[in-house]
């Protein structure tokens, strides 16, 4: 009896919160009807506006699992006082927040910052571009692999890597069936949250993007355009798509979840 | 770089067959390995570098070029010290309701099996996947003037408290959930034998094996909260003084040139944010070794 008492308050804080908020939106976008939202979904700004999304996920989220993939396995298999160092300086980012790393990228970034003036003298400027996006995604998304790949990596050990080589197999062998085979569901759960992470930033690429229609207008600014405007269905209709990418996502790293877990049970 | 580390200790496994190729091109290919590693090395150095790290210093740099006393001045502003207040307040209100319902949220998906605990358990991470402008614009229409709830909480801390609960849950509960799956209920049951009420058995064996891993759940949840923007910024209408919250505020002064003043709140903080996820993350030290 207590029992269900609690089950039913969960469910309904949870409900309230999470749930009913997500129903929400979808009701909006479909309230209007069929040829409202086909008109919301082919507006050019909005479909330029995802396309932008689109290309900037394509270069960070790879360039972050190299990343994330390259320093779990520097900062867990070759420890040292250095790589504690770096395992701490990772993970700075996620108590940034999105607005203060616009600031501080518009800062080092800027035509007279430290970066900025050597880009400059080369006749590359970042802020206010399509890289100036793609970096606040990248230092927003930095630690997600890397944070869910270290812990299993510790667990693991390099003993079925060792046997592998006494075997004879090559070391691109060995990384691929071995190494990659036995991370890439925990690899799988950092990317669906880098993903995540890239494609729904919104204070970040705010102040670093100049949010020019066409031109450096992600989805999330193109939501929040459309909102200061008073086009909330079109707003809404940009959230709804952002929402079911997130759904998406949500389905990955529930599989991904279990998937890891099941490898966990099955481990001699 | 993935075996044979220099740090490992000598195993069985490192006396391999004699190999069958001339030592020269085992020292090229030794030399081949080396090079690649310590490139690759050197690139994740310079990513972290050039993305984190020298913008970061670069902020740090700018908020405190001209003095300790300039910095006071910018972070000790009416107006900064009133979005920092608001900020912080807000932020241990949602962690301290948070605390509770996420506490009780993990003891549901770890203890209680029913129709329906696995959808509950995926949509406990949607707010870590949904965007926080989706999420801001949804609370603004839910509860804002429009409402069709006839709620109106835009411009006050309720509101600003509401999306920040919606952001840090999972914090919440992803924190003391492992931490309740791995323990076992011989210690509660035995103690409910003996005749000890559920709240008893509660406070007395449950609650002090969770503290450290609640604790460092309510510390994610607080940092995060401190640097909240997509999700809050529509629903607090960023009146100053009134509804501002902090990373509202910089983004004003980065916006309108101040930047040094920006620079410096932004310091501030990331100072504090730095601080709560430190004690968070040494806490949560203690629940591994206590997990182990």
């Amino acid at each position: 009896m207590r029992r269900h008492l609690l089950r039913g308050l969960v469910l309904v804080y949870v409900g309230a919160l999470i749930a009913f908020p997500l129903g929400f939106i979808f009701e909006q976008v479909a309230s209007p009807g069929w040829s409202a939202l086909s008109a919301a979904l082919s507006n050019r700004e909005m479909t330029s506006a995802i396309w932008l999304t689109v290309r900037v996920a394509l270069v960070a989220v790879p360039l972050n699992i190299a990343f994330g993939v390259g320093a779990s396995l520097w900062i867990v298999r070759h420890p040292s006082r250095f790589t504690r160092l770096l395992d701490a300086l990772i993970d700075v980012p996620l108590a940034i927040s999105p607005i203060i790393i616009g600031v501080s990228l518009e800062l080092a970034y800027a035509q007279n910052g430290w970066i900025g003036r050597p880009l400059a003298a080369w006749g590359i400027h970042v802020l206010f571009d399509y890289w100036a996006i793609v970096t606040a995604s990248i230092f927003v998304s930095l630690p997600l692999v890397s944070r869910q790949v270290m812990p299993l990596l510790r667990t693991l050990g390099t003993h079925q890597e060792q046997t592998a080589q006494t075997l004879g197999a090559g070391r691109l062998r060995v990384f691929l069936t071995i190494t990659m085979r036995s991370i890439m569901w925990a690899t799988a759960y950092g990317v669906s949250l880098t993903m995540a992470r890239v494609i729904g930033e919104y204070g970040a690429v705010l102040v670093v993007s100049g949010n020019i229609a066409y031109v450096t207008e992600t989805l999330t600014l193109n939501i929040g355009n459309n909102f200061e405007n008073f086009s909330a269905y079109q707003g809404f209709v940009g959230a709804s798509v952002l929402a079911l990418a997130s759904i998406v996502v949500l389905m990955v790293l529930s599989y991904a979840r279990h998937r890891e877990r099941l490898r966990h049970e099955y481990r001699p | 770089m993935t075996s044979s580390s220099p740090a490992a200790p000598p195993s069985p496994a490192t006396q391999r067959p004699a190999a069958p190729a001339p030592a020269l091109s085992q020292r090229g290919r030794g030399i081949v390995v080396s090079a690649t590693r310590w490139g690759s090395r050197t690139l994740a150095l310079a990513y972290l570098s050039l993305i984190v790290l020298i913008p970061v210093a670069a902020l740090a740099t700018h908020a405190l070029d001209h003095g300790l006393g300039v910095w006071w001045n910018a972070v000790s502003q009416r107006e900064s010290l009133s979005a920092l207040r608001l900020t912080i307040t807000c932020a241990a209100a949602a962690a301290v309701v948070n605390t509770i319902a996420g506490t009780a949220t993990a003891w549901v998906l770890a203890r209680d099996h029913f129709v329906g605990s696995a959808a509950l358990n995926a949509i406990i991470d949607l707010p870590f996947a949904l965007p926080t402008v989706v999420a801001g614009v949804t609370f603004y229409t839910l509860y804002g003037p429009h409402s069709p709830l006839k709620i109106n909480v835009t411009g006050t801390w309720t509101g600003v408290t509401l999306a920040i609960m919606f952001v840090t849950l999972p914090f919440n509960v992803r924190s003391v959930q492992p931490v309740l799956e791995a323990r076992s209920f011989s210690a509660e049951s035995a103690a409910a034998t003996l005749g000890a009420s559920p709240l008893r058995v509660f406070a007395t064996i449950t609650l002090p094996a969770l503290l450290p891993a609640i604790l460092a759940g309510a510390g994610l949840s607080f940092a995060r909260a401190l640097g909240e923007y997509g999700s809050v910024v529509f629903i607090s209408n960023n009146l100053p003084y009134r509804s501002e919250v902090a990373s509202s505020y910089v983004y004003s002064l980065a916006t309108s040139g101040q930047v040094d003043a920006a620079a410096a709140v932004s310091l501030a903080l990331l100072v504090l944010a730095l601080v709560v996820l430190g004690a968070a993350d040494l806490t949560s030290r203690r629940v591994s070794r206590g997990l182990s």
